[in-house]
């Protein structure tokens, strides 16, 4: 089922409206966020130079960064009292990116991931299981208001508790799960232990993931585990664009569809910033233009991908992004959760009694993924007893969990025995 | 009391040995040593009879080592000593964080190094009790 008429537009129609929106976006963001408006004016381009929609591309770009150095609240045009939520990614030390939503960013935010629900196959009749961490992260909470607008029955399950998670499917019926692939197939391989053959004894048809890209064999790997007939669609979203909800793959599995009349896709050459032809490959970047609190513009994703706007064979006419291929930056998804070594490594400078070099090792274990972090033991007076090595590793896992809300696991090592780099370190393996 | 070094090993072969050739090559001769089957990492402890020198060489060949104290008392080869011992550490309210000994002393008897939460006042326990507590020379046989 197609559930806006917007999905369905002429290329012309799409256009228009996405000028008229970026037009009034772009005024209000230049009158009321000096940020922008010192960015703009740095450039020399004002709100009348941008006179159709191509003229998009003199504008600056938004990058993260420009959110920290405005933490918490500095490129939100509504004030604070307008805000009905505020959600958080995990930043570097102290500094989280922030973002936050009127009422009518709700409604929005709303609407577009009860488009992407259906364009997954989601329908009113679902029990829908939220295998997501709710919280911060916007995904959990994304989903759910989504899936209560189409009418579907939601289990704010969240994350974790596998077999718990089991059982709910058992005894609600659960029909439909939003997960990360990897935790959907984690969740698949727990239930087999436990007996259960997701194919058979459990109903659900219809995996809504997100949070971190599936690629073809995991597809593949989802089929065979919860069964050959499931609905297993991914779909896209950042927090600092509105969380779930910018694009979703439809059931012939082509691409996902951009909502267009809230989302202008460009691609770019990640290197030089030049606007790149449709079909080519480069970093995706996003200008939001029905937010009203924090409305980026051109905001650079960091994410790798291409764009299709020949008309969906489900009848959408939206352009469609193909899976993230890579990213334009070092930043992992581990367990849905976005990490920059440089995190990893703020947190690690600050520990005293290790060394300044460290190796981060991520694996995918019985579909999960792990890291470990390899780093120097410096200070030997530690070397009395287990007990205070035991509670250095503790201390590290602790503040790396603050830092990026997950789980590593700490490995000291002798001093001098990791690797030194005489160029560009490499200090990530990546074996996913 | 007696120096002791300890040194982090890594769960690794060969690891030990990378101690004990550092020793052999520079004739320092090991009196006791100490590890257990830790899963990750191990602390290894041991007693040399030059304790400065092989701590200066390990750490110039990338080891970290710290050199602490211990309690070195010497015990009668015979059944029951270790408890007496044992349970005059535990009645003055010490708690024992490891123990090994080193057991050929050129007919001299056996010694059971201790470490115990407070080392000085363990010390003057066993004195009170009569215990002899052997020094740094009287491992340098």
């Amino acid at each position: 089922m197609i559930w806006a008429k917007e999905e369905t537009l002429t290329r012309q129609e799409i256009e228009e409206i996405q000028f008229t929106r970026l037009k009034d976006t772009l005024k209000r963001i230049y009158d009321k966020v000096a940020a922008y408006r010192e960015k703009m004016d740095a450039v020399g381009v004002g709100c009348e130079d941008i006179k159709s929609l191509d003229d998009i591309t003199k504008l600056p770009f938004t990058v993260k960064q420009d959110l920290r150095d405005n933490y918490p609240y500095g490129l939100f045009t509504v004030p604070k009292k307008e805000l009905v939520r505020i959600h958080a990614s995990s930043g570097t030390t102290g500094k989280p990116t922030v973002v936050g939503y009127t009422k009518n960013d709700m409604d929005m935010w709303t609407e577009c991931v009860s488009r992407i629900a259906c364009m997954g196959g989601a329908t009113a009749d679902d029990v829908a299981q939220i295998s997501f961490g709710y919280g911060m992260f916007t995904g959990a909470l994304g989903l759910h208001y989504g899936l209560e607008n189409i009418g579907a029955s939601v289990v704010p399950a969240s994350c974790g508790n596998t077999q718990k998670q089991i059982m709910y499917m058992q005894d609600f019926g659960a029909t439909l799960l939003v997960a990360t692939p990897s935790y959907a197939l984690h969740i698949a391989e727990v239930a087999r232990d436990m007996g259960v053959d997701p194919s058979k004894d459990l109903n659900v048809k219809i995996g809504l993931f997100g949070g971190e890209g599936m690629t073809e064999p995991m597809r593949e790997e989802m089929y065979r585990l919860w069964g050959s007939d499931m609905k297993a669609t991914q779909n896209y979203g950042m927090s600092e664009l509105i969380g779930p909800g910018v694009s979703g793959e439809c059931l012939e599995l082509c691409g996902m569809h951009i909502n267009e009349d809230h989302f202008i896709p460009e691609i770019i050459d990640p290197d030089t910033g030049e606007v790149l032809p449709p079909g080519e490959k480069g970093e995706l970047v996003v200008t939001c233009i029905t937010k009203e609190a924090l409305p980026l513009i051109r905001y650079r994703t960091g994410d790798i991908t291409r764009l299709f706007y020949e008309p969906c064979k489900c009848g959408r006419t939206t352009v469609r992004m193909e899976n993230i291929s890579g990213r334009s930056d070092d930043m992992l998804v581990i367990r849905g959760v976005n990490v920059f070594p440089s995190q990893i490594e703020e947190v690690l400078l600050n520990v005293k009694e290790i060394g300044a070099h460290y190796e981060i090792l991520v694996e995918r274990k019985n579909y999960l993924d792990t890291m470990e972090i390899k780093v120097e033991l410096a200070d030997e007076t530690l070397l009395d007893s287990y007990a205070k090595l035991g509670e250095l590793e503790k201390k590290i896992k602790f503040s790396l969990k603050t830092v990026l809300g997950l789980d590593a696991m700490i490995k000291l090592v002798a001093p001098r025995s990791l690797k030194r780099f005489e160029g560009k370190a490499r200090r990530v393996t990546d074996l996913r | 009391m007696i120096r002791q070094l300890s040194i982090f090993i890594q769960n690794e072969i060969g690891s030990v040995a990378g101690v004990t050739s550092i020793l052999k090559n520079n004739n320092i001769n090991l009196r006791a040593i100490a590890s257990f089957d830790t899963p990750e990492f191990a602390i290894l402890r041991i007693v040399v009879d030059q304790p400065e020198k092989a701590k200066t060489l390990l750490i110039n060949s990338g080891f970290a080592v710290t050199m602490s104290e211990a309690i070195a008392v010497e015990l009668e080869d015979k059944p029951g000593v270790l408890h007496d011992l044992l349970q005059v550490i535990a009645d003055a309210g010490f708690g024992v964080n490891y123990i090994y000994s080193i057991v050929f002393r050129n007919g001299e008897v056996p010694l059971i190094i201790l470490n115990t939460d407070n080392l000085e006042k363990s010390k003057e326990v066993l004195i009170e009790k009569g215990y002899s507590i052997a020094e740094q020379e009287d491992v340098i046989l």
